[in-house]
């Protein structure tokens, strides 16, 4: 995540350069990791997005830490052995949200009731209970995380929507995704040339006023590039006879790695909802 | 008093800490059960569903290109920095700006996929929480700000300056709307799922803060940013000639449709104050610490049906149905006091605006 | 198309189009393109070069005068018919001057195969239609990239790939060669020479003087006041500095060669030499 280096920057137009950089190169690398020749990205997109959505939901319904703890461990493995490396994969986890959760979870600490855990002077001050929901609460969010991560590092975008339209996703939807994403890219080049465009013509620095203003009016001619941008598409798809967004070429096979890590899955499943 | 004391350096705290991102209404996974998010993503099936039947119908073949445009700068918008009066930065969703710009079902749609990308690609609001956050962000907040906007605009001009304050105060009751809901959903988390020795299982903070630490830090800074984005973004557009697609609709036409969604943002807005009531009823706090919170009027239901509620289970981490149909009447009594209160408001100011015009 | 004889692809007589609000794009164009021609389409910026190749596309239709493709007529109504679209849809095809607008999928394969599939076409004959496209540009290596990853040249070459893989008799293309290095330039000439063979049909517009000199068999200037102002072989106008430079396509300068400042015509043109 961007967020936490960029708070430290003063102004107002260089964090948003840094942001606007940041979430290209962000998809960038998420780009290069998907298509690397590792063991997820051999998977079938099915199984795989079947699996993660179920390990997801285990993780947001069991009752045991324990199983939480061994998840932490557990997921961020085969994405080693898929050839991201740690530190990234730490990175890309462990960085703001589950940091920004850990902050939001301290006062749990002390408010929950309970019994006493660490005791001062006959006072308590942190109790079981509120050590334990802290825990439940970082587990999840970084086990969840790490399982959302660990997907769309590992799966070319394409491949994941082409997952969906199989999981009987509505078209519509899926269509406005795919091309919403793509757009996503043209607009932030437009929106980062604009940005460099005004830094090289301000020497002095604006109020906030006035860069309130500023901005406003770079959202706006957006939106207005945006609509323009629509309608040549929709120009661009008829051209080429565009009739019906459920049209799609890929199709899917199955192999025994894909039985094998089901298997897999499945036991690590059942483990979750037996200890838990 | 020590308690209430406590109470409100955390908000505080909570409130210092989520308002700064724009991942603040975005609920991760972990934060909500999944008992919560089924119950979300089956609220918002159905709007998703009308919305794509209205928008087909109004956009045609144009549908696809159309929608993911405004989705793409809707992405841009969110991922800016609006610089604020006072130093600090806020993000805004650009919701009602979008359901002003480009009709409130596009902006269901349009904003619902771009949170998807959020939470596949960024991690900014979970999968399994998806449909809560979609709920508070992708759907009330565009059809709140729309109908706002429809409504204070009234039958002022086209492109006038009552319609660029009707679009920024629908951007920030609409933002203010959608935090609340999302205080309610994350508060009633300890009240309802919590393990046999009463540990909470997801977010920790129940009604009393919860509430109030996502409305604060909203009032205060995403809500202005909302509003300033959307007032200057239209302001430009009104000069290009740009017309919205919130005053293409012949008024007449969608009257009814309009009161449906007038009476629907009212509920919204006002189910925290209800909730607020029940919730701490039940929670840590008695009725009388309520009325030091500030919240001088209880209603006399409350105070009969908090004694005959029964506690939450504690053995399920699941409560009786009890505590759940008393929530629902208190809230809906609630509810129903302060909707005829907006609604003399709302009148008056109509009636105002009206006079102005001629 | 081949099945019919036809005597002219286009055929527009006092053609006439407003932008909304009433300003004139084109004014009583009247012109006829036959089979085998390379017609480049000339005129200043905001002459209505782009606004003539979407109603030749059949993306915008004549608020005056008829335009008739293939010898049926291309209005509104005869566009409403499936099967007419369908066969015009894959008789013509049109190059986007922004290559942005048209890659609006996920990846350049299904870029390629968006018309195909749009057109009904089995699978097997999508996929060699999508494989042979690629092969004509030679962007095999680009099949699974993401359109925001790559270079302006590269997506110029998958736009046109993407229409190609319709097979098409007639090709529009709006300024192909502009954001085009030198090199490139020259490939994407040589390839549109070797395509126009065949009775394939080009109509192309351009600000590049060379191209319409290696390419072109028609020129059709439009001026100023959006009428068509010539129409004939591109050596007349291209040996006339007085009237290119009363249609503003070639402008008269001043500038310095060491000490002496003078004054010449400038055509944007390169110098070239014939090795054959």
């Amino acid at each position: 995540m961007l967020k936490a280096a960029e708070v430290k920057r003063k102004d107002v137009l260089s964090q948003n350069i840094f942001a606007v950089t940041k979430g290209l190169e962000s998809a960038i690398t998420t780009e290069h990791y998907s298509r690397y020749d590792g063991l997820l990205q051999r998977l079938d997109p099915r199984v795989k997005l079947a699996t993660f959505a179920v390990l997801t939901a285990a993780v947001s319904f069991t009752e045991s830490l324990a199983v939480l703890a061994v998840m932490l461990i557990l997921v961020p493995l085969p994405g080693i052995l898929s050839g991201i490396r740690p530190g990234f994969l730490l990175k890309r986890i462990l960085l703001f949200i589950p940091v920004f959760t850990a902050v939001i979870a301290i006062p749990a600490l002390f408010i929950t009731k309970g019994d006493p855990l660490l005791s001062v002077g006959g006072h308590t001050i942190v109790t079981v209970q509120g050590a334990k929901t802290a825990a439940f609460l970082v587990l999840r969010v970084t086990d969840s995380l790490s399982l959302g991560a660990l997907l769309v590092l590992t799966t070319p975008w394409t491949k994941l929507l082409a997952t969906f339209r199989w999981f009987r996703i509505p078209s519509l939807f899926v269509s406005i995704l795919s091309m919403t994403y793509r757009y996503i890219f043209v607009l932030l080049h437009t929106v980062n040339n604009m940005f460099l465009a005004r830094k090289s013509r301000t020497p002095g620095t604006l109020t906030a006023k006035e860069n309130r203003k500023w901005l406003g009016h770079t959202l706006a001619a957006t939106m207005v590039k945006s609509l323009h941008i629509s309608e040549q598409v929709y120009s661009a798809m008829l051209s080429r006879g565009y009739r019906d967004d459920r049209l799609t070429i890929t199709r899917f096979k199955l192999h025994h790695r894909d039985l094998l890590w089901l298997l897999f899955a499945s036991t690590v499943l059942t483990l979750s909802v037996w200890t838990g | 008093m020590v308690n209430l004391y406590r109470k409100g350096v955390l908000a505080v705290f909570i409130v210092k800490h989520s308002s700064k991102e724009y991942g603040t209404m975005h609920i991760p996974d972990g934060y909500i059960s999944p008992a919560t998010a089924g119950i979300m993503y089956g609220a918002a099936a159905p709007f998703w569903f009308i919305a794509a039947k209205k928008v087909r119908k109004s956009l045609s073949g144009r549908t696809i290109p159309v929608v993911a445009l405004f989705a793409s700068f809707s992405f841009v918008l969110m991922m800016f920095n609006i610089p604020m009066p006072g130093g600090t930065t806020g993000h805004a969703v650009g919701g009602t700006l979008l359901a002003i710009a480009a009709g409130p079902w596009a902006a269901v749609i349009g904003i619902s996929v771009v949170l998807a990308i959020q939470a596949l690609f960024f991690g900014d609001g979970g999968v399994m929480a998806f449909g809560a956050n979609s709920f508070n962000m992708a759907i009330i907040l565009p059809l709140v700000g729309y109908y706002v906007y429809r409504t204070v605009s009234g039958s002022s001009s086209p492109q006038s300056a009552r319609r660029l304050f009707a679009a920024a105060a629908g951007s920030w009751i609409a933002i203010v709307t959608a935090a609340l809901l999302t205080g309610i959903e994350l508060g009633i988390q300890p009240l309802l799922f919590h393990s046999a020795d009463g540990t909470p299982l997801y977010c920790p903070y129940g009604p009393g803060i919860a509430i109030p630490s996502m409305a604060v830090g909203h009032m205060f800074i995403a809500g202005p940013a909302e509003a300033i984005v959307t007032g200057l973004v239209l302001a430009y557009l009104f000069k290009t000639g740009f017309v919205p697609a919130a005053d293409q609709e012949q008024s007449g036409g969608t009257g009814r449709l309009h009161l449906l969604w007038a009476g629907l943002g009212l509920v919204a807005l006002l189910t925290p104050i209800g909730l607020l009531a029940s919730g701490t009823a039940w929670g840590e706090w008695g009725v009388t610490e309520l009325q030091e919170l500030g919240l001088g009027f209880v209603p006399d239901g409350i105070n009969r049906l908090a004694g005959w509620w029964p506690a939450p289970l504690p053995d399920y981490g699941f409560p009786r149905m009890g505590a759940v149909v008393g929530y629902i009447l208190s809230t809906i009594a609630g509810v129903g006091a302060v909707a005829a209160m907006l609604w003399a408001l709302g009148k008056t100011l109509l009636a105002k605006g009206r006079r102005s015009e001629a | 198309m081949s099945d019919r004889r036809i005597d002219s692809i286009f055929e527009a007589v006092d053609l006439s189009y407003d932008y909304p609000g009433g300003v004139p794009a084109l004014s009583n164009v009247t012109f006829s393109i036959r089979p085998g021609e390379t017609v480049a389409l000339l005129g200043a910026n905001g002459a209505g070069k782009s606004t003539l190749l979407k109603l030749l596309d059949g993306l915008i239709f004549p608020h005056n005068g008829t335009l008739n493709a293939f010898g049926l007529a291309l209005s509104e109504e005869s566009m409403n018919n499936p099967d007419r679209v369908l066969e015009f849809r894959s008789s013509v095809g049109l190059v986007f001057q922004d290559p942005d607008v048209q890659l609006f999928s996920p990846t350049v394969w299904e870029e390629v195969l968006f018309a195909p599939l749009q057109a009904g076409l089995e699978r097997q004959e999508v996929i060699n239609r999508g494989e042979q496209a690629l092969e004509l540009m030679g962007i095999e290596h680009l099949r699974n990239r993401a359109p925001y990853l790559l270079s302006s040249g590269e997506k110029k070459k998958v736009a046109i790939s993407s229409v190609l893989s319709l097979r098409p008799d007639v090709l529009l293309l709006d300024e192909p060669s502009a954001g085009l290095d030198p090199f490139s330039q020259g490939k994407l000439i040589d390839f549109l020479v070797e395509w126009t063979g065949n009775d394939h049909c080009i109509v192309f517009s351009t600000q590049d003087l060379d191209m319409v000199e290696e390419l072109a068999t028609r020129v059709l200037i439009l001026g100023q006041d959006h009428t068509l102002i010539a129409d004939g072989p591109p050596d007349r106008f291209l040996s006339d500095p007085d009237f290119l430079l009363e249609a503003n396509l070639v402008h008269a300068h001043s500038h310095r060669h060491k000490n002496l400042v003078h004054s010449h015509i400038h055509t944007h043109r390169h110098s070239h030499r014939h090795d054959s």
